[in-house]
């Protein structure tokens, strides 16, 4: 048993892709590994910015024996007339490294096929390493590489150096003009000289000498650690913000927290405002007084530990300050004009070239949004909030705040709302309009802020729909995918229960230019389903039950309920059966004469009217099992499941699955297709009933198919 | 450190290094990458090294001279080194060393930034550099340069002039810069400033940058059409400054936007393959 060391050095990885690579190159070596049949015991990964590594523990020092088998030609093409093998077969097998005599005819899914087989392994490790880790180098997944100098080879960022030791053993690997030494660096600037490693294991240790924390996990607690107490050295509390924890951790190989200050001035400032530029532009902590407000105070991480502090604390001031007043000249430029003012300059912001400028798109949505209220009812207050919030949607993107930090859309309507004066309720609404900002990014708290989004967010997908700019593959340069997912995601949220096409009607009645064709509207319908099959999905339902879901409803938390009722049901007692019954009696109920009701006098068997009268109980159940749903399913984020399981069903099933022994006796005891008109009409008329009771639980037939899909 | 001593130290350090200081270009440009120097001379097989300070004219980014930071006039410090050396980053630490930056001093880090040029059809991937959270430096290995993979790869860095010497001095306004004993930058580029900004914010005629786009583009063509790539190369940048007064100007739609973009990257774009493609016999311009 050995010990693996692979270690890419690199010049500065983007900070994401540390997260991504600490990952990735264990994985790959994994699979790269077992492909080889070399076993191995536990891998650890190390991920920073000038380095990703990976040690092996209790790797084999020989690969696995083992039968490896290749498929050859089919059975038909490897024999002549005489049942020698043809030249193809002579070749597959040559090329395998087996005797044509060898070889065998196996039975496959796609026909007989002649198969070659051999044994390998008990190759030495060390052999085999080499090509294998350049391999996994060469080949490890990012979305984009570079190349640099003169070398073909690409990589995240230029290569810097690799160490590939097998225990104390040095493997020769060269690649992009690098050989594998055993050489390692230390931190940048504190541990400038080179390391050389005896051996593998010795790695983390090494590292931690030259002021390297290597582990991602140890160096986040790390930058928590020191930020947090520089924080509390000032009496203070870090805030903690998860996405800059994590990019902290990616920018720095020993952190180092610097407190510094602003002039408290500056807290006239939105919170948002101040935590958005210490955050995203300078990767700086907020800080709060114990009661809780912002602090005038911040913790930077520095990646160096430097002889006078006190140099490194005023840059960062410096810059801070900088950013600062650019901020507060935002602020007090944009205040100078009210909300509607700044809604005045939307007319001169393009939406697209074909859909209007950002004044056009607020208007459609104005007039949607109270198609919407019709359908969804509003309360007094709730009407007032609208009218006094849709005049100042999307005005802060008029806003210099905004044309400098985009990301505070929305935040800074409602900073200027406040300012102004205008009521919590409409300042509100106007920032939860333009969420969610992302997959995953907090839904609007607001009715009336979703009923904005929802109207926002669907403008933007029918109108690309309407000049031919749906999302294809991954494609989707405006954005509409995203839109559709927040419409929906919102919508569920919100526990509207309103039929999906009445939203879309609502939405494109708004429009002139360019006019909105049903066909237009129905293809946006068919694609939000598609979307809603997909964050079903999401949340881990099997196809079948999504398909009957989504076919089977109207409106999309419908589609959510009924999925999860579903899932529910599929392995109760009998309900399978039902399944089977129902399929039988919806296929006939096809051919039952349009606008025919059932006629109890026209029952010509015994077992007719026990079918007929079992059809009031079989529709209550559907209806208490839907209320069930409704009752113990609240509104959930869409993609994310409800985070609960159905329970207490078995009553309401009983009352549906009865259905079962009169449908049963109906089948066996009569044919339905008769000749008598009329009898045979009522009997299809009675199975259409059946089938239609049964209905409201979604698509049945779905549930049908067998395989998983 | 006076500002045009950063700049001679910069023009010491890296002509030490094989660099030719290579003058200003005297076409307005929106940033070094324009210069020939870099965009023809980043295309191809031969090596090449260059360095020098690179003025540059980004109209819409005035501020009247009110903000230290940002102004439709300044100076970045061009370097580009082909093929990038591996040891870069190490050279370029060396570098702040010789203006008196003692790296270990700082903390220096090295930020993702990837950089494209729609207008250039060019994209490179790299870093800004960080000195104590201010971005002093860009540092791009050009990928692909007028539509054209690269082969080599070349680097290019870019030193933010102003900021630098703002950190050195001290100073919180560019214009408070000492460039000279006792002459400030504010003393020779706070006039200037003010009145281009007026110029490029409210009076630059669109419908003159309109024609003189019109007529620059078409005479690049037809010098393209002769094979004096050099010329036809000038009159591409001086369609991308008429565009860049345009844009300041706020007339361009998003559309018509997009259209001057796709029109200027042809241009450069045909550039780039007629310095990779010099013609076999005697130039047509010869021959005329």
């Amino acid at each position: 048993m050995s010990t693996l060391l692979l270690e890419i050095g690199v010049e500065e990885l983007p900070s994401w892709y540390v997260r991504q690579g600490e990952n990735a190159l264990p994985e790959l070596l994994g699979e790269r590994l077992a492909a080889a049949g070399l076993d191995h015991g536990p891998m650890r990964s190390f991920a920073t910015p000038r380095r990703l590594a990976v040690l092996v523990h209790e790797l084999a020092t020989h690969s696995r024996r083992r039968e490896q088998a290749r498929r050859g030609p089919a059975e038909g093409a490897a024999f002549d007339a005489d049942g020698a093998p043809t030249k193809a077969a002579v070749g597959f097998a040559r090329s395998f490294g087996v005797d044509p005599a060898a070889l065998t005819v196996e039975e496959t899914e796609r026909g007989r096929y002649v198969f070659a087989r051999r044994e390998v392994g008990g190759e030495d490790a060390a052999e085999l390493l080499p090509e294998l880790l350049g391999g996994v180098i060469r080949d490890l997944p990012a979305p984009r590489k570079m190349r640099w100098g003169e070398h073909e080879f690409a990589f995240v960022r230029p290569l810097a150096w690799l160490v590939a030791l097998l225990d104390d053993q040095l493997l020769p690997l060269r690649l992009a003009g690098l050989d594998a030494g055993r050489a390692t660096r230390g931190h940048r600037f504190l541990h400038p000289a080179e390391i050389v490693l005896r051996a593998a294991a010795d790695y983390p240790d090494a590292l931690a000498a030259a002021s390297v924390i290597a582990a991602r996990s140890a160096r986040r607690a790390a930058v928590l650690d020191t930020a947090g107490a520089a924080a509390a050295g000032a009496g203070l509390v870090l805030e903690r913000e998860a996405g800059l924890e994590d990019e902290v951790t990616d920018l720095v190989e020993w952190p180092t927290g610097i407190l510094g200050c602003f002039d408290a001035d500056f807290l006239e400032l939105p919170e948002a405002v101040l935590a958005t530029v210490m955050i995203r532009h300078q990767r700086f902590f907020p800080t709060r007084f114990d009661q809780g407000n912002l602090a005038p105070w911040f913790v930077a991480v520095s990646n160096n530990r430097v002889p006078d502090e006190g140099v490194v604390r005023s840059g960062y001031e410096q810059v801070l300050r900088g950013r600062l007043e650019d901020a507060r000249f935002f602020w007090d430029a944009d205040r100078r004009q009210t909300l509607a003012q700044h809604a005045w300059a939307l007319a001169g912001i393009a939406f697209h070239k074909e859909l209007g400028s950002m004044a056009d798109k607020v208007a459609r949505v104005a007039q949607s949004t109270r198609r919407l209220t019709e359908l969804l009812g509003a309360s007094k207050e709730e009407a007032a909030t609208l009218k006094q919030a849709l005049p100042l949607f999307r005005a802060d993107l008029a806003t210099q705040m905004v044309y400098e930090l985009p990301e505070l859309e929305g935040t800074m309507g409602r900073a200027y709302a406040l300012a102004e004066g205008l009521p919590e309720r409409v300042a509100v609404a106007l920032e939860d309009g333009v969420l969610p900002r992302g997959p995953g990014a907090a839904l609007p708290g607001s009715r009336i802020g979703a009923l904005l989004a929802v109207a926002d967010r669907l403008d933007t997908v029918v109108g690309f729909f309407a000049i031919g700019r749906r999302p294809s593959g991954s494609a989707d340069p405006f954005g509409v995918r995203r839109a559709a997912l927040g419409a929906l995601r919102t919508l569920t949220a919100q526990g509207w229960r309103v039929p999906l096409p009445k939203v879309l009607e609502a939405v494109a009645a708004s429009f002139t230019t360019p006019s909105v064709s049903n066909e237009t509207v129905a293809a946006v319908e068919r694609y939000l389903w598609e979307r809603v099959a997909g964050m079903l999905s999401d949340e881990g339902l099997p196809q079948k039950v999504v398909r009957a879901a989504v076919q089977g409803s109207r409106s999309v938390i419908g589609a959510g309920r009924r999925a999860h009722l579903l899932l529910a049901l599929l392995p109760l007692p009998g309900f399978g059966d039902l399944l089977t019954l129902h399929k039988r009696a919806a296929n006939l109920a096809k051919q039952a004469p349009e606008g025919v009701g059932v006629k109890p006098a026209l029952f010509r068997d015994p077992v007719e009217a026990p079918l007929h009268d079992a059809l009031p109980e079989a529709r209550r159940g559907v209806e208490r099992l839907m209320a069930s749903a409704r009752k113990q399913l609240p509104p959930w984020d869409l993609g994310r499941g409800p985070g609960q399981d159905l329970t207490d069903l078995d009553a309401a099933v009983a009352d549906v699955v009865r259905i079962k022994t009169p449908l049963d006796a109906f089948f066996e005891g009569v044919l339905v297709m008769v000749d008598d008109a009329e009898v045979r009409a009522n009997r299809l008329a009675l199975l259409a009933e059946v089938a239609e009771a049964l209905s409201d639980l979604g698509a049945l037939r779905e549930l049908e198919a067998t395989s998983e899909g | 450190m006076r500002f045009q001593d950063v700049t001679m130290a910069l023009d010491r350090f890296w002509a030490d290094r094989g660099c030719v200081i290579a003058p200003p270009h005297d076409t307005e440009v929106g940033a070094g990458t324009f210069y020939p120097t870099t965009f023809l001379r980043a295309l191809g097989p031969a090596p090449w090294r260059v360095a020098g300070i690179a003025p540059s004219r980004r109209p819409a980014d005035g501020r009247y001279g009110d903000n230290p930071y940002r102004f439709q006039y300044y100076y970045q410090y061009q370097v580009v080194l082909k093929p990038s050396p591996a040891d870069v980053q190490e050279i370029y630490l060396a570098s702040l060393y010789h203006l008196g930056i003692d790296p270990g001093a700082h903390d220096i880090r090295f930020v993702e930034d990837n950089w494209e040029s729609p207008t250039l059809g060019a994209w490179g991937l790299g870093w800004e550099v960080w000195m104590d959270g201010m971005e002093i430096t860009q540092f791009t290995y050009f990928q692909q340069v007028g539509g054209i993979d690269c082969e080599p790869i070349s680097v290019e860095l870019t030193y933010g002039l102003e900021r630098l010497a703002m950190y050195l001095q001290g100073a919180a306004h560019a214009f408070d810069v000492e460039v000279a004993s006792g002459v400030t930058m504010g003393a020779l580029r706070a006039d200037f400033e003010r009145q281009h900004c007026h110029y490029n914010f409210h009076h630059a005629d669109p419908e003159l940058q309109r024609l003189l786009f019109d007529r620059f583009e078409a005479e690049a063509q037809r010098l393209l059409g002769l094979d004096l790539l050099y010329p036809a190369y000038e009159f591409a940048l001086r369609c991308s400054h008429a565009f860049n007064l345009l844009d300041a100007r706020g007339v361009l739609s998003h559309t018509e936007r997009q259209g001057y973009v796709q029109r200027i990257r042809r241009l450069t774009e045909a550039c780039a393959r007629a310095y990779l493609a010099p013609p076999v016999t005697g130039s047509a311009a010869e021959v005329r």
